[in-house]
């Protein structure tokens, strides 16, 4: 049973990938200027944006929904997520497919960067102190060099 | 190897078990005035495969009562008796389905089924000692034994079969910690021997250790050919009685044989005779007891002094007589003595227990061997003898020794297969694709690129593409179609056990079955029919008494019939009972506060559409089945789910007609494609009466705000698409958009869009789960271009 929790799917970013090159592996993206990371194990594809086709009674960040190749999958803008400043979608917008417990939910990003590895001793817990302005959504903060990311809670970033 | 994965076996499990509970109701409620030798067989045979299936998914208390219901009609099937209470059977029978069901309907939710069926069983028990009583196959004594046995005793062992019943106390007592052999053998044909082999070790572990198989390990692969070729072997010690592990055997599911034998310390008693001329005879016996020293126990010899001289003239004379205890089942200890050196005769005898051995022994003559070197003859002879062994030994059959072989044969050819069973996910994801189909094709046959080309070949070939596909879906489209037949024979059961409780005759006639539906829909409407069944029972036919009195025929009628018509399936329960009291109805909603305009005013149509208001009931006295006015509105409900409606006729003193319409399938929608705001939307056709242009002078506003229009003298309240979605319209003003007058249970309203597009028909997908549900958008579908339309779900505008 816990190998099946390993193997998560990982279909369209690289071929090559099993389950344990899926591991300590983050897709990172860019909000507003900032580098944030996702674990790859949740990314099942990178689309360019497409047609976005507005739902009525939802969220302010649920755009709407896309056609993915037959599927419907309902899209979630990530800066008004964050609750930023939302921004014209350009060429270099994206959207991250990402399939977790069942859900299949695209992000819009401003744009992807890259796969990178993050060991887990990189990788630090938020700062403990339980300030107003702490993102709830940053699960962790990984460091790579200088360059800091900060890592998603895919669950609390869709469900809460 | 303790827990091996049964997921995959669960589905088809259930499925198959649905199934036989169905065709099982069925052939019960046929014939609840007398079983032909036919259907008792056919109920004997299901109830066996639900035995057995559920015994090899470990559903253990399923499989007891299944048992206990296979020994009813065990015995109505072999004694044939004429005294029997077929309506108690049924209700017995009736009972023990609805248990399984019960536990069936955990299963599926994933939860244990832990219902203890101890009470039916016993029941269930009694019932068959009264049977057997009532029609002189057993005497009063037994059945009170029997009634005791099916007391609080019955919950440890399995159910034991009349047989095992009368099985001796004292080899029960005996029998402590005894060691045995089981050869089983599985129903040809039955598949995954090596499953079903490691379910019988795992059933029983409770009861018995020490466990030795034949194939040492059952559940690899390879062991499902030895085990279908060999059978399977296992040894093991228990401190059950013979009795008991036999019992639990037997409920083994495709099971053939069971061959059970207690390995546990037989008494033998052998007379060997040494052949003439080979001398020291003394020595030769000597040296047989030797032998069996290190095997046997207890081994008593005449003569008693074996090795003195005088001996040897005595065996020479009478044979060597010695008995012994041995751990082996008679035909190894014959094998084992046949090995002799210079055998002539072997008489072997089992001594069963010290009052009975002559009676019971086993008692086989060897042919002379001439010598020792087994010769053909008499290597064939012990062979030969064992066919014919069962009697005495105890080699165990099942109780059923009959039945098995034919259910078996009955199950084993099917009149070839001419119906598969199809996960019906796959039939949605075939449906799915198949719209993607439609819609690629569209996209490839309209393609920009092709607009001003003279392409007269492609179009050509465009055009069969078209046909090709639209025969495709129409194969896809009829392969979710399921007849109504499951669905209206069902409702047998109801309207007898209806009858059964109130005390009507009423019979059900059904007409149409035949007629397919989206299987989908089929499950909505099964709730619904059922509550207008109960409801035309209940209400509208009256008690025979009274039908007599007003000239009817004492046995009323509902009929239950379905028919196509265009897009759309009739489902028509027609009752002839007393009809609507329209008056009561009025008064009742009246008193309820449901009028809206004058008394006088209500058509007669209007007034029976009161009956599928929550609460309103007109039955004054509240029923086991109905007069708590609560039914008929999930009745609505439930119909409306699926696109359908229903409407109610009826006259009075001569019966009630509810008319159930309902769209042949979800999947696909005829619908209108709209515009508003950029999105295109699609509405349902059926819920459209009609589209016009307006003028502004024909809208007016309330005070609140509200916008109304008149149309032919009538007023409909205005929802600007727009606003209801809290959008912003490309179109503001009345004259430029377009309305859309839809329908819902009688009221109407205006759509106002900005943009009619046309008719198409739409393949319907739900919207992702991570989106709530939205009121007023049941779905959407992708358009020939790939983009998404949000499917109107008209219902939402009325709910306020």
């Amino acid at each position: 049973m816990s190998m099946d929790d390993k193997q998560q799917p990982n279909k369209n970013i690289d071929e090559n990938f099993d389950e344990d090159t899926t591991k300590d592996k983050y897709l990172t993206f860019v909000i507003d200027g900032e580098d944030y990371g996702i674990d790859i194990c949740n990314v099942i594809e990178i689309i360019t944006v497409t047609a976005i086709t507005w739902v009525p009674e939802t969220p302010p960040e649920i755009k709407g929904i896309i056609n993915l190749r037959g599927s419907i999958v309902p899209v979630i803008d990530v800066r008004v997520r964050f609750k930023k400043e939302e921004k014209p979608y350009d060429e270099f917008t994206c959207i991250i497919v990402t399939e977790y417990n069942e859900y299949t939910v695209g992000l819009i990003v401003d744009t992807v960067n890259e796969v990178l590895l993050i060991p887990e001793e990189a990788i630090s817990s938020p700062p403990n102190a339980k300030l107003k302005y702490q993102n709830k959504f940053i699960k962790n903060i990984g460091k790579i060099g200088d360059n800091v990311q900060l890592l998603l809670d895919v669950d609390k970033f869709l469900f809460s | 190897m303790a827990d091996f994965s049964r997921e995959s076996m669960l589905d088809m499990f259930i499925y198959e078990m649905n199934q036989l509970l169905e065709q099982l109701e069925q052939l019960i409620i046929q014939g609840e005035d007398g079983y032909s030798m036919d259907e008792i067989n056919e109920i004997f045979r299901i109830m066996h495969t639900i035995k057995g299936s559920a015994a090899m998914m470990l559903y253990d208390n399923v499989s007891k009562t299944a048992h206990s219901v296979e020994d009813l009609f065990f015995f109505l099937r072999e004694e044939n008796p004429s005294n029997v209470d077929y309506s108690k059977l049924t209700d017995f029978v009736l009972e023990g389905m609805d248990f399984i069901k019960a536990e069936l309907g955990k299963i599926e939710e994933g939860s244990t089924p832990d219902a203890d069926p101890t009470d039916i069983i016993s029941r269930i028990k009694g019932f068959l000692q009264q049977l057997k009583v009532e029609n002189g196959k057993a005497s009063p004594e037994e059945a009170a034994q029997a009634a005791q046995a099916a007391s609080p005793a019955v919950q440890t062992a399995s159910a034991p079969s009349e047989a095992k019943a009368e099985s001796s106390a004292a080899q029960n007592q005996a029998s402590l910690n005894n060691r045995y052999i089981a050869k089983i053998k599985f129903e040809e044909g039955c598949e995954m021997e090596n499953v079903r082999a490691f379910t019988l070790v795992n059933n029983l572990k409770d009861v018995i250790y020490d466990v030795v198989t034949d194939p040492a390990d059952v559940v690899a692969e390879a062991s499902e050919a030895i085990i279908k070729k060999n059978g399977f072997t296992m040894t093991f010690s228990s401190d059950k009685s013979y009795e008991e592990i036999c019992s639990l055997i037997d409920t083994t599911v495709y099971l053939e044989s069971a061959e059970v034998q207690a390995c546990a310390l037989n008494r033998y008693s052998a007379i060997i005779k040494f052949e003439e001329g080979c001398e020291m005879e003394n020595i030769r016996a000597f040296t047989v007891i030797h032998n069996l020293e290190d095997k046997a126990s207890n081994i008593t010899h005449i003569p008693e002094d074996v090795v003195s001289e005088a001996s040897t003239e005595i065996i020479r004379r009478d044979g060597f007589k010695f008995e012994f205890s041995i751990g082996k089942p008679y035909d190894d200890v014959y094998e084992m003595l046949y090995q002799t050196v210079f055998l002539k005769e072997l008489h072997l005898e089992q001594i069963k227990s010290e009052s009975e051995s002559t009676e019971a022994a086993e008692v086989k003559e060897a042919a002379p061997a001439p010598t020792p070197a087994p010769a053909p003859a008499p290597a064939a002879a012990p062979k030969a003898q064992k066919e014919e062994k069962p009697k005495a030994a105890p080699a165990k059959k099942k109780p059923e020794p009959k039945a098995a072989p034919a259910a078996a044969a009955a199950k084993k050819q099917p009149p070839a297969q001419q119906m598969i069973s199809v996960n019906i996910g796959k039939l949605d994801h075939l449906m799915n694709l198949m719209g993607e189909l439609v819609i690629s094709e569209a996209m490839t046959t309209q393609n920009p690129d092709l607009d001003g080309l003279e392409l007269e070949s492609f179009n050509k070939s465009a055009r069969q593409l078209r046909k090709i596909i639209n025969d495709v879906q129409d194969t896809v489209m009829s392969m979710r179609m399921v007849p109504l037949s499951g669905t209206f024979l069902k409702m047998h059961r109801i309207v007898r056990d209806m009858c059964k409780n109130l005390g009507k005759n009423v019979e059900l006639v059904i007409e149409g079955e035949e007629t397919e539906v989206d299987k989908n829909i089929i499950e909505h409407i099964s709730d619904p029919l059922m509550h207008i069944i109960r409801n035309s029972v209940d209400h509208g036919i009256e008690m025979p008494e009274d039908r007599a009195m007003l000239g009817k025929d004492e046995k009323g009628t509902v009929t239950l019939e379905a028919k196509n018509s265009g897009g759309e399936v009739l489902i028509i329960v027609k009752d002839d009972g007393s009809g609507i009291d329209k008056e009561k109805v009025m008064a009742k909603a009246k008193a309820s506060g449901l009028l809206k305009k004058p008394e006088e005013e209500y058509t007669d149509k209007e007034i029976y559409q009161f009956i599928f208001h929550a609460g309103l009931s007109t039955n004054d006295t509240v029923t086991n089945y109905s007069g708590r006015g609560v039914g008929m509105d999930v009745v609505v409900s439930n119909i409306e789910a699926v696109g359908g409606s229903i409407i109610v006729d009826s006259a009075e003193g001569e019966g009630t007609t509810n008319i159930l319409k309902i769209p042949l399938t979800l999947a696909i929608v005829e619908g209108m494609l709209i515009k508003m705001g950029g999105t295109k939307y699609t509405v349902p056709i059926a819920s459209i009466i009609e589209t016009f242009k307006a003028k502004q002078e024909n809208v007016f506003m309330d005070p609140d705000g509200n916008e109304m229009i008149t149309l032919r003298g009538n007023v409909y309240n205005v929802v600007r698409l727009s606003e209801f979605f809290g959008t912003t319209a490309e179109v503001e003003t009345i004259e430029d958009g377009v309305f859309i007058m839809i329908e819902n249970e009688g009221q109407s309203v205006c759509l106002f869009v900005d943009e009619l597009i046309g008719e198409q028909q739409v393949v319907v997908k739900s919207l992702p789960k991570y989106i709530k549900k939205i009121k007023g958008i049941s779905g959407c579908t992708l358009l020939g271009n790939g983009d998404i339309s949000l499917i109107i779900d008209v219902v939402g505008f009325f709910d306020k």
